[in-house]
């Protein structure tokens, strides 16, 4: 088991590596640099802005450069926008928030999405079913972009119950509206794919042996069902939690949230080269420990997998 | 030297002395009305600022809070008019060439030290020093300081800048060429002063709250990244008796209808209005939207280069395009923001610009479709032989809004079929900048509030003119324009010769549409350039 974690991490080198280089490329190849302004900047002003951040040097220059301030001294560069703060500062600050509201979905999407998805299941085709389908159909329906602003007219402008957005170090009113935007359209697809994995489970012949040797309904769910019930949903959780941390763009846009994301798409649209490196190596790193937790986590749920 | 000091400035300056102290929960001075006990403005910025560094800041937003943070030789009132500033006054030579600015003595920084002039000297010779390569150290060449190009190239030292400190109080400026309007300029982020010491002792990192010093109305108490900045008193300020407002918070929202409804709900003194969302607001709340003239022009711009439409070479053709272009429609259906429809260049709230009596503004719809049709025919279209071409503009609701209805105007009247594509911000600028488009949008806000900020654009040599329109007399007029003293009848016959020529559409100027809290006093809503500053802000109790 150790040596397969050491193996794995040995091989997210050369992936990140590769994403890196990858990245950097195409980011060089998309047309217009981080200076190209509706007012373009007198050609002597332009050049001592190149020759300061090393733009003026060759490509790979930059690259070697770059790489090397990130083994040597863990040092991302600097954002060519915001040029009170570098990448280091950025990620310092936008990652603690988009990891507080990411996880704090993550972990709604899932214990409720599960419980939903188990409680359809169990009571198939009765009302609790319908009820629980009815409501994970609806939720997958509504992406964070549409709840966002719903949430806000209601919550904010018609009951006057919540702030429309901010952060001010992670109040819980300031978090509820985020969390549930974010949460809600995972939280349908959670329950659908439990609700769709237990039915087939609790038709599965050792459940029939179970059943049939006298066990309570509730043991025969907790001891022999949950566990491969929730596999594939767990392969479907890592991803998600990739996705709750990455995909919060329209969270902080539109609630201001001053998270990660929203200077991820903001960098890739200003050209701002080492926010934009720096975030997608984070993302990048994030992936791959996020992949090898869930192909540890089938081990436990799967005593027929060995690593 | 011939002295003639600005005996307006003096006068401001005494009768702004005279008022009282300790504002809250009182009257104001002047108006007499009663004032809340809250004195906290805040306002709705659309994306985070750049820098709050005087030498670095580029961005609207950003140059906003250093205008409250900092403070300048020179300010401006609520009508734009320059008053003053640190300095109290100035005196020029004949050739106007050399200024003398003489600084108040009772000018401190937040942490108590004295202004000096050589925290001005500090921080121009900052603004163009090849090391901190400032984004905006074009400015410093725009105000013709002598040297300040050589220094940028790297041909000469930094002290070398035509700057220098005859003593504490006395600031001694020497221009490479006469320029009439320095003072002017003296109101931009890039010439306010810079504490040496503090960046010295923190370098980049100067800028933080807990660092930095500034000696503004204002001091920078709080900035969280991409959410908000907060900024408080200066109770070190010159005229910290005089200021009202305690504190200003500026929070950062993407959305615009977020902004909206974040407004409305109270959170937010101020915020922008959508496209098209003016007539019902003003319905709602007549006593909260306004709208007033911006110093910013819409147009679209032909490609007149080598490379460009064979088409677009025939003056009639741009100007049947222009014609045909129904400008009310577009000011009152989709911006529907009290924006004025524009026939000129130039927007009519410029100072010292006589809007020329264009032919094409006093016709009705129906005569300028008619010409339109007649031109257009005329060279050689017409249904046999449409006219086709592409038109880009840069990815956006609103922009794409006007484009729709502008070729629509063509399809149903001429019979031109304009194929509209969009594209990300950079690459439109990129595509605009080397003349790969055949009709492309464009949009200016002046720099400075004179005509040509704007007019300068179709000068043939000028680094902002995409559409490659070159004509010898517009240059020759523009370049008199610079020395003359009276600039006016000038640019009234660019205006003259741009609306016969047409190289560009003009279809609206921009208007500054917002939603104000009722109780916000003395927004400045004349001032075109929308150099607001804080100080001169108070809130009325509900």
């Amino acid at each position: 088991m150790l040596a397969y974690i050491v193996r794995r991490l040995f091989m997210a080198v050369p992936t990140i590596l590769l994403l890196i280089v990858a990245s950097f490329f195409l980011m060089h190849f998309a047309p217009g640099g981080p200076f190209t302004s509706e007012r373009p900047l007198p050609p002597a002003v332009l050049a001592n802005i190149e020759a300061r951040y090393g733009l003026d040097q060759p490509l790979w220059k930059q690259l070697w450069d770059y790489l090397y301030n990130i083994v040597v001294h863990f040092d991302f560069g600097p954002s060519f926008k915001f040029k009170d703060r570098d990448v280091n500062d950025i990620i310092a600050q936008g990652f603690p928030i988009s990891l507080t509201y990411g996880s704090l979905s993550f972990l709604v999407a899932t214990t409720v999405g599960v419980a939903l998805g188990i409680a359809a299941a169990i009571k198939h085709n009765s009302w609790i079913d319908y009820f629980a389908v009815g409501l994970g159909i609806a939720a997958q329906a509504l992406p964070n972009f549409i709840m966002g602003p719903i949430l806000i007219l209601t919550f904010t402008l018609w009951l006057g119950w919540l702030p429309g957005g901010g952060w001010n170090g992670g109040q819980w009113p300031y978090l509820i509206m985020p969390v549930i935007a974010l949460a809600t359209s995972y939280m349908g697809s959670i329950a659908r794919i439990t609700r769709s994995s237990m039915l087939e489970v609790l038709n599965s012949n050792f459940i029939r042996t179970a059943r049939a040797k006298g066990l309570p309904t509730r043991t025969v769910i907790w001891r022999h069902a949950l566990k491969p019930t929730l596999l594939p949903v767990v392969s479907y959780l890592g991803p998600v939690f990739v996705y709750v941390l990455t995909g919060s763009v329209f969270v902080d846009i539109y609630f201001s949230t001053g998270g990660l994301g929203q200077a991820y798409v903001g960098s890739a649209l200003s050209r701002d080269y080492a926010v934009l490196l720096g975030v997608t190596i984070l993302y990048g790193v994030l992936t791959v420990l996020v992949n090898l937790l869930t192909d540890l986590a089938y081990a436990w749920f799967d005593p027929k997998i060995r690593y | 030297m011939n002295k003639y000091i600005r005996t307006s400035l003096a006068g401001l300056l005494t009768s702004t002395m005279i008022t009282g102290a300790a504002f809250a929960a009182g009257t104001h001075p002047e108006t007499g009305e009663a004032l809340a006990d809250d004195q906290t403005f805040t306002y709705r910025i659309l994306d985070e600022h750049s820098s709050v560094d005087p030498q670095v800041v580029e961005d609207v937003s950003g140059a906003e809070i250093v205008r409250d943070l900092f403070e300048g030789l020179m300010n401006q009132d609520e009508d734009g008019n320059l008053v003053p500033g640190v300095a109290t006054s100035y005196t020029t030579n004949d050739t106007k060439d050399v200024y003398t600015f003489t600084l108040r003595d009772d000018a401190k920084w937040s942490n108590g030290d004295p202004v000096t002039a050589g925290d001005f000297v500090f921080a121009w010779k900052r603004a163009v020093d090849p090391a901190l390569s400032s984004p905006y150290a074009w400015f410093m060449e725009l105000m013709s300081i002598e040297n300040a190009s050589e220094i940028i190239a790297g041909d000469k030292p930094v002290d070398d800048l035509g700057v220098k400190a005859i003593d504490d109080h006395t600031l001694e400026v020497t221009l490479s060429a006469p320029l009439p309007y320095f003072a002017q300029m003296t109101t931009h982020s890039t010439t306010f002063p810079a504490p040496q010491k503090v960046i010295e002792e923190f370098g980049d990192a100067w800028t933080k709250p807990e660092n930095i010093v500034s000696n503004g109305a204002y001091v920078l108490t709080e900035h969280l990244p991409q959410e908000r900045s907060v900024r408080e008193r200066n109770e070190n300020y010159w005229d910290n008796d005089n200021t009202i407002i305690d504190k200003v918070v500026a929070l950062v929202i993407n959305d615009e209808n977020v902004a909206l409804t974040r407004y409305l709900a109270g959170e937010l003194d101020r915020t922008e209005v959508p496209a098209g969302q003016f007539p019902r607001l003003q319905k709602e709340h007549p006593e909260e939207a306004i709208s007033f003239p911006r110093l910013c022009n819409y147009y679209y711009t032909f490609n007149l280069s080598d490379g460009g439409p064979e088409a677009f070479k025939d003056p009639n053709v741009r100007q049947a395009l222009s014609l045909a272009v129904d400008r009310k429609i577009i000011t009152e259906n989709i911006m529907a923001g009290g924006q004025p429809q524009a026939y000129t260049f130039a927007p009519a709230a410029t100072a010292g610009f006589d809007v020329p009596d264009v032919e094409m503004a006093s016709m009705s719809q129906a005569e300028r479709d008619e010409l339109a049709k007649e031109l257009l025919a005329a060279a050689g279209y017409g249904p046999d032989n449409p006219l086709s071409f592409e038109m880009v503009y840069n990815t956006s609701e609103a922009h794409k809004k006007v484009a729709v209805a502008l070729s629509q105007m063509w399809k149903q009247k001429l019979g031109v079929n304009a194929e509209l594509a969009n594209m990300e911000w950079k690459i439109f600028l990129e595509e605009r900048g080397n003349q790969n488009f055949d009709l492309a949008r464009g949009a200016w806000c002046g720099d400075y509030n004179e005509a040509s900020t704007f007019l300068d654009l179709l000068q043939s040599d000028s680094g902002y003119n995409d559409g490659k329109y070159n004509n010898a007399r517009v240059d020759e007029l523009l370049s008199e324009a610079k020395t003359s003293d009276d600039a006016a009848p000038l640019y009234t016959e660019v205006e003259r010769i741009i609306a016969q020529e047409t190289p560009v559409i003009p279809i609206y100027h921009y208007a500054g549409v917002y939603m104000m809290d009722s109780d916000v006093g003395n927004w400045p809503v004349n001032n075109v350039e929308q150099n607001w500053y804080s100080k001169n802000l108070y809130k009325v109790a509900e």
